[in-house]
């Protein structure tokens, strides 16, 4: 759970930097209740384990703690809590009415969008102040409390409950500090903040018995919200109900969002129209064809550059007297001696042509896989002559739907023919005829 | 596509009521979360990108990269061709082609151009065909049969000695389908130029 979350830091600072500010105020006055209240809790193997963790974490304790002085003690600990509150609420106020129903999914999204974007600007700061864990942790906080108290829940303890439903509706530090401004009505906020989830209210498996569901739906929620930033902003704002209070603010970040996600996917389509063999139009393929593409591209430079530095070896040799020759020679098998046997392999995939080409020194095998529609042996031995390719032998035939055949040609020496060129032409003269040609009326 | 992920989760959103994540979609989504992530990461190994190591910019780079690489192939080329203009690679082809022939005529056998065509069961026809080894030969060859209207099936060509062996099974195309005779007439008068 906890590491799954590492690469959205980045990402989620935002979130991040909006809840140290709560947490500097918390570490500050909480530490002493916090190790007092710590061994008092029988939940303290898995409240340890977790501490053990970041100083983040203890902060969370103590958040837990703190709202249990609030729904079982209306006592000593609140006003000097709610000083604090306060000092946030100015900061947080933005997230103030996260904490208020709302009916309108898209408005908690507007809402997430308005904090992300309010806290941006503190992040630097905040966040340097502060051990690497909590950077790791901090952005996770929204993502990880929930199951983390959902586990303190699952415990069984009765005593957490109350507080692990506090603390989780308000899904995560970020939230917490706003709680007691809302004291008076807190209790019945809380259930009406449950129930203003729209699927979190069914999330988060509580000893409190308000909802019955099993570690899938905790896993569930950390597991989605694993996905991209995109999602943690949509589940965040989903779970946690708010008056859209900032409407129009909230309406603009969505907007930029919108605006950020169509740019991403524009890039990918950009990536996708480069290479020369696109297949399936998501962003996992299109990346991995990329990434062939890429490796396609590298080799054929250096197949270039070899062909290229022979050419010049060879001219060098025209160039230079007879007497000269010996120097030639040698500096030009210097040049080689790396890549003294050319070789070079490709693969092309178009939508009903195969092929591939390798070539070894002077040696070059064509494989060649080709829907059947017309005589392609023809357009083959047209190509091949234009590229001044000596065939040598030629085996294939028609299986199934498709002609298959493999050519084996000597490339004459001189010849300037590179792997990607015979691949390229070969596909476009074949697709041409492919198109041209209009398909069988049956079988003959 | 990015859109097709969101749509598990706006689902699950719908499902207010619903008590239960679907699972199996969860571990589906999480499997091709981490697909695209390695895979970027891939990509990312490959491309020198100076900028931002973020989702966005390591595309954007490898945008550059791919379009700075095809450049240099396009460039490279260019290179060579104008590489090529030298008349001294003519001369080494022509030089080949001759060799061809003196080894044919070396090795003391008189390539007899043949031609035979076969009728087998209806349309299908064995066509057996040797000539001698000359740029562009084969292709006459090819556009002769493919003007009488056959379609190759199963073909084999091979070349020794400076002769080439055609060997094929064909199957008449159009219904009047010359005779098997004509036919071969046809293709050794090709041959024969």
């Amino acid at each position: 759970m906890y590491q799954e979350n590492g690469d959205f830091d980045q990402s989620s600072i935002s979130h991040g930097s909006g809840m140290t500010q709560a947490d500097n105020a918390f570490s500050q006055n909480h530490l002493s209740t916090f190790s007092m209240e710590d061994q008092s809790y029988p939940q303290n193997d898995v409240a340890a384990a977790v501490a053990a963790a970041s100083a983040l974490e203890m902060e969370l304790q103590q958040q837990l703690e703190i709202e249990q002085c609030y729904t079982n003690k209306t006592g000593a600990e609140m006003p000097h809590d709610s000083s604090n509150w306060q000092e946030m609420a100015g900061f947080n106020a933005e997230n103030g009415h996260y904490h208020h129903q709302t009916q309108n999914p898209a408005a908690d999204f507007n809402q997430m969008y308005a904090a992300a974007s309010s806290m941006v600007p503190d992040a630097p700061d905040l966040l340097n102040i502060f051990p690497l864990p909590r950077s790791s942790l901090l952005p996770n906080f929204s993502q990880k409390s929930p199951a983390f108290l959902a586990s303190l829940g699952l415990l069984g303890d009765v005593n957490v409950s109350p507080s692990a439903d506090g603390s989780s509706a308000s899904s995560g530090v970020l939230y917490d500090p706003l709680l007691p401004l809302n004291l008076p009505p807190q209790p019945p906020l809380l259930r009406e903040l449950f129930h203003s989830l729209p699927h979190g209210g069914g999330v988060y498996s509580l000893g409190g018995g308000l909802f019955t569901n099993g570690v899938d739906d905790r896993e569930a929620n950390v597991g989605l919200y694993q996905n991209g930033v995109d999602r943690v902003y949509e589940f965040n704002a989903a779970e946690i109900g708010g008056k859209n209070r900032d409407g129009i603010k909230d309406a603009k970040h969505f907007a930029t969002e919108k605006h950020r996600r169509v740019l991403l996917n524009d890039k990918y389509q950009a990536l996708r129209s480069l290479v020369p063999t696109p297949t399936k139009n998501d962003r996992a393929s299109i990346v991995g064809d990329a990434i062939r593409y890429i490796d396609e591209l590298k080799m054929t430079v250096a197949e270039l550059k070899g062909l290229v530095e022979k050419k010049r070896c060879a001219r060098e040799r025209l160039k230079r007297p007879k007497m000269e020759e010996n120097e030639g020679e040698s500096k030009c098998v210097g040049d080689m001696n790396g890549s003294s046997l050319r070789s070079s392999w490709l693969h092309r995939k178009s939508k009903n042509t195969e092929v591939d080409v390798r070539i070894i020194d002077d040696e070059i095998t064509v494989k060649l896989v080709q829907q059947k529609r017309i005589n392609c042996l023809l357009f083959v031995s047209k190509v091949l002559d234009e590229l001044q390719l000596d065939l040598h032998h030629v085996a294939g035939g028609l299986i199934g739907d498709y002609y298959s055949y493999l050519f084996n040609s000597k490339i004459c020496e001189g010849s300037i023919v590179y792997a990607s060129a015979v691949a390229n032409k070969l596909i476009e003269v074949v697709d041409k005829q492919y198109a041209a040609v209009p398909p069988p009326a049956g079988s003959y | 596509m990015g859109g097709g992920g969101m749509d598990s989760e706006t689902h699950n959103a719908d499902n207010g009521g619903d008590e239960r994540f679907k699972s199996k979609n969860l571990e589906a989504e999480r499997r091709r979360r981490k697909k695209l992530g390695d895979r970027q990461l891939e990509l990312r190994a490959l491309v020198p990108n100076i900028t931002n190591m973020t989702k966005s910019t390591i595309i954007t780079d490898a945008i550059t990269y791919i379009e700075e690489l095809k450049l240099t192939v396009e460039e490279l080329g260019n290179q060579l061709l104008q590489m090529e203009a030298t008349s001294v690679d003519e001369e080494k082809i022509k030089l080949k082609e001759i060799d061809d022939e003196k080894e044919m005529k070396k090795h003391g056998i008189k390539v007899e151009v043949e031609a035979e065509v076969n009728h087998i069961c209806g349309t299908k026809l064995w066509i057996r065909v040797v000539f001698q080894k000359k740029r562009g030969a084969l292709t006459k060859l090819m556009e002769a049969i493919s003007l009488l209207g056959i379609d190759l099936i199963d073909t084999t060509i091979t070349t020794s000695r400076g002769a080439v062996l055609f060997t094929s099974f064909g199957q008449g195309i159009r219904a009047g389908l010359p005779e098997a005779d004509q036919m071969r007439k046809y293709l050794l008068e090709i041959i024969r130029d």
